[in-house]
């Protein structure tokens, strides 16, 4: 079941642009507030997806908000993130005031290799651990991370390796060490795929699997197939009405069922090569698949979110159950 | 409705911008294939085509990577179609190559840490060099029609600001401060002003343990002048894209998150006085019904039976139903965008193919939604 994973504190979401990313994260987010987790939805580089789809205003940079109880959304930005946590070891803020406006400071932030990446998602760590002062629970039950398109998602993940490997033994080792830590815990920590059964995404998300899983030693979580196409018919169903075509005399019932058909083909077209290209997902991929369809709507808001979340809620595969594999 | 011939005649810069999935590669990769049908030289830059289309486009082996063999796929007539594929890395390194003053400056800009930053990962480095590789094919004048893909950017926008983000990067004062003989010079500096602020970016640098600001030091250093003309360049690129034969060409879907991206980008073409002269709306679902009157499932249902329709008769109209359903919001949400366009702005709507478009015939099925010409 789907929940199984709201025993994590994290939750990636990750794939190629276009593929629903951040329609996944969103309904993750509302089936774990529903069934009782206080959770939070992590975007990054200001993309504001999140809150957009999920009805709110847009947030500004480093802004929490909450839109319902259980769920917050929290844009999460690099540099945001940096000055958060020079704001923790450096506490006079006069200095740091005078730090964040040099022009020096601002062009470092920028030349770093990685140095963006790298507060993003010491960012993402210190919310999924973070404690609160007073009460001393856990701020959040689960983090959501809506993660950005493939190769920028991959150069986030890789980062706090990378770091802790060029620093040796200084503060940033450590506190890197810790999100590695974080990230690479099949406890805490679920890597979930998100992609559309066609060529192009399933090619990039084949990769990122193979990068995120197999080199960086993530711990893989669900692989969301959205927008599948599933037919309820089948094509000698479709050959039949169209060999009985030439029986319907009236010229504008035929053009209307002549449509009626095409659109049968459409969907025909469609969902063969949603089923081959899952196959080849299913070889190559040993993740649970869950399969969200494609739903036929007018405009894509929040009731649609919710009802992608509903789907989730049924579906039976476990984590426990691996498909497939190499 | 005016589809995209007259643009094809009247310019000889092509750029299809949009948001990430919208089928930017192949709607830029048809675009050519007609122009090189219609008589042009024509070259495509393209960024990460399926394994497919780059087949077809003739992308694999030597012809790959940029400044490689350029391989023109032979079609009848005049024309020919050359397809080059955008290497970012590779087209940093070439630019070293051609300004290093020696082998060894070369070979030290390349080992650079933060060169391999800028060159790799820098945000807008990509789609820079592929405004300087469109720069060199256009001065080339090899070619009657270029036409560009622009790289997978979450925001459409990031295409246009690049050169201008890269300029502010490799600004000449910062670049000076940084090439000054030991880079400590601009420590002792800061530390003369401000102590503390000196004491802090040590500990910056002792925390995140990158020499960072030596390493760009370094790099500036080696790079002597190549950057002084940097926002020589840059004006050249902006000049290039504000050209009279050069058309941008959104390439959008009709889906909200998709078309508010749009939106915005159109404003800041306009703003950036560079002329937007179509939008292609690709995975279109067109309504049909809005054209009848009296369709409903009854009419539907009995019509398939009539047919000869048996099992699934409820089905096949339920699916009909749904795609009108979903074409209603693409058509409504696509006529409230168009309304926003000049009247100069050519639209193309191509179908929702019953199938992934990846081959040359794939390409060319697109042509009669593109061009009034191939209808």
């Amino acid at each position: 079941m789907i929940t199984e994973l709201f025993d994590r504190r994290l939750l990636v979401v990750a794939g190629k642009g276009g593929v629903g990313k951040t329609t996944i994260a969103c309904a993750l987010a509302l089936e774990a507030a529903r069934v009782g987790k206080r959770t939070v939805v992590a975007e990054v580089d200001g993309s504001g997806r999140a809150a957009a789809l999920l009805g709110a205003e847009p947030l500004a940079i480093g802004e929490s908000r909450e839109l319902r109880p259980n769920l917050h959304v929290l844009a999460v930005d690099g540099k945001a993130s940096l000055q958060e946590y020079l704001g923790m070891i450096i506490p006079i803020k006069r200095l740091l005031d005078a730090v964040f406006t040099s022009r020096i400071y601002n062009y470092f932030v920028a030349a770093a290799p990685g140095l963006k990446e790298l507060m993003t998602i010491g960012k993402i760590w210190y919310e999924a651990e973070r404690v609160d002062d007073t009460s001393g629970e856990r701020r959040w039950d689960l983090v959501i991370l809506d993660a950005p398109a493939t190769g920028h998602s991959v150069q986030y993940l890789r980062m706090p390796q990378a770091a802790h490997d060029a620093f040796g033994a200084g503060l940033v080792a450590r506190e890197s060490q810790r999100v590695v830590d974080l990230l690479t815990d099949p406890q805490r920590t679920a890597i979930n795929l998100v992609t559309t059964a066609e060529e192009m995404p399933v090619n990039e998300t084949i990769e990122m699997h193979r990068q995120l899983c197999d080199e960086l030693h993530l711990p893989p979580g669900f692989l969301f197939l959205n927008r599948l196409h599933r037919v309820e018919f089948e094509r000698a169903d479709v050959e039949r009405v169209e060999a009985g075509l030439a029986s319907i005399r009236q010229r504008e019932d035929r053009a209307l069922l002549q449509e009626v058909l095409r659109r049968a083909r459409e969907e025909l077209g469609w969902s063969e090569i949603n089923a081959s290209y899952r196959r080849r997902l299913q070889n190559e991929i040993a993740m649970p698949l869950v399969e969200i369809p494609h739903l036929f709507a007018e405009e894509f808001g929040v009731d649609q979110v919710r009802q992608i979340a509903g789907c989730m809620a049924r579906e039976p595969m476990s984590l426990g159950a691996r498909k497939g594999g190499a | 409705m005016k589809k995209l011939d007259a643009i094809l005649e009247q310019h000889q810069v092509i750029v299809c911008a949009g948001s990430g999935g919208v089928g930017k590669t192949t709607t830029a990769a048809a675009i050519a294939l007609y122009g090189a049908q219609r008589g042009a030289r024509t070259v495509v830059l393209t960024i990460d085509p399926a394994r497919r289309l780059a087949d077809a486009l003739g992308l694999h082996g030597a012809g790959r990577e940029m400044g490689g063999d350029e391989r023109a796929i032979p079609l009848q007539g005049t024309g020919s179609l050359t397809a080059l594929m955008l290497d970012q890395k590779g087209a940093w390194d070439a630019l070293v190559d051609r300004h290093a003053p020696s082998p060894e400056v070369r070979d030290r800009i390349l080992a650079n840490r933060f060169y391999q930053h800028l060159s790799q990962s820098f945000a807008g480095s990509q789609e820079y060099m592929a405004i300087e590789q469109l720069c060199e094919l256009h001065d080339s004048g090899r070619y009657d029609l270029i036409v560009v893909d622009t790289p997978p950017t979450q925001h459409a926008l990031d295409f246009l600001e690049a050169p201008q983000r890269i300029a502010d990067f490799l600004d000449k004062n910062v670049v000076k401060w940084f090439v000054k003989p030991y880079f400590s010079a601009g420590w002792a500096t800061l530390r003369f002003f401000n102590r503390t602020v000196g004491v802090v970016f040590r500990k910056l640098e002792e925390a995140t343990g990158v020499a960072a600001l030596a390493e760009v030091s370094d790099f500036f250093a080696s790079m002597g002048g190549l950057f002084e003309g940097f926002e020589v360049r840059v004006r050249r690129v902006y000049r290039l894209l504000r050209a009279r034969q050069t058309a941008f060409v959104l390439i959008a879907s009709p889906e909200e998150q998709v078309l508010r991206e749009a939106e915005y980008f159109c404003g800041m073409v306009a703003e950036l006085r560079m002329s937007l002269r179509a939008v292609v709306f690709n995975r279109v679902h067109t309504e049909y019904t809005g054209r009848l009157r009296g369709v409903n499932r009854e009419r539907i249902e009995a019509l398939l039976t009539r047919a000869g329709g048996q099992t699934a008769v409820a089905a096949l109209a339920d699916n009909f139903l749904r795609f009108e359903e979903e074409a209603r919001g693409d058509m409504v949400r696509m006529e409230s965008f168009r309304r926003q366009l000049g009247k100069t702005v050519a639209v193309a709507q191509v179908p929702n193919f019953d199938a992934d478009l990846h081959d040359m015939q794939g390409l060319a099925q697109m042509h009669r939604y593109l061009f009034a010409g191939a209808a």
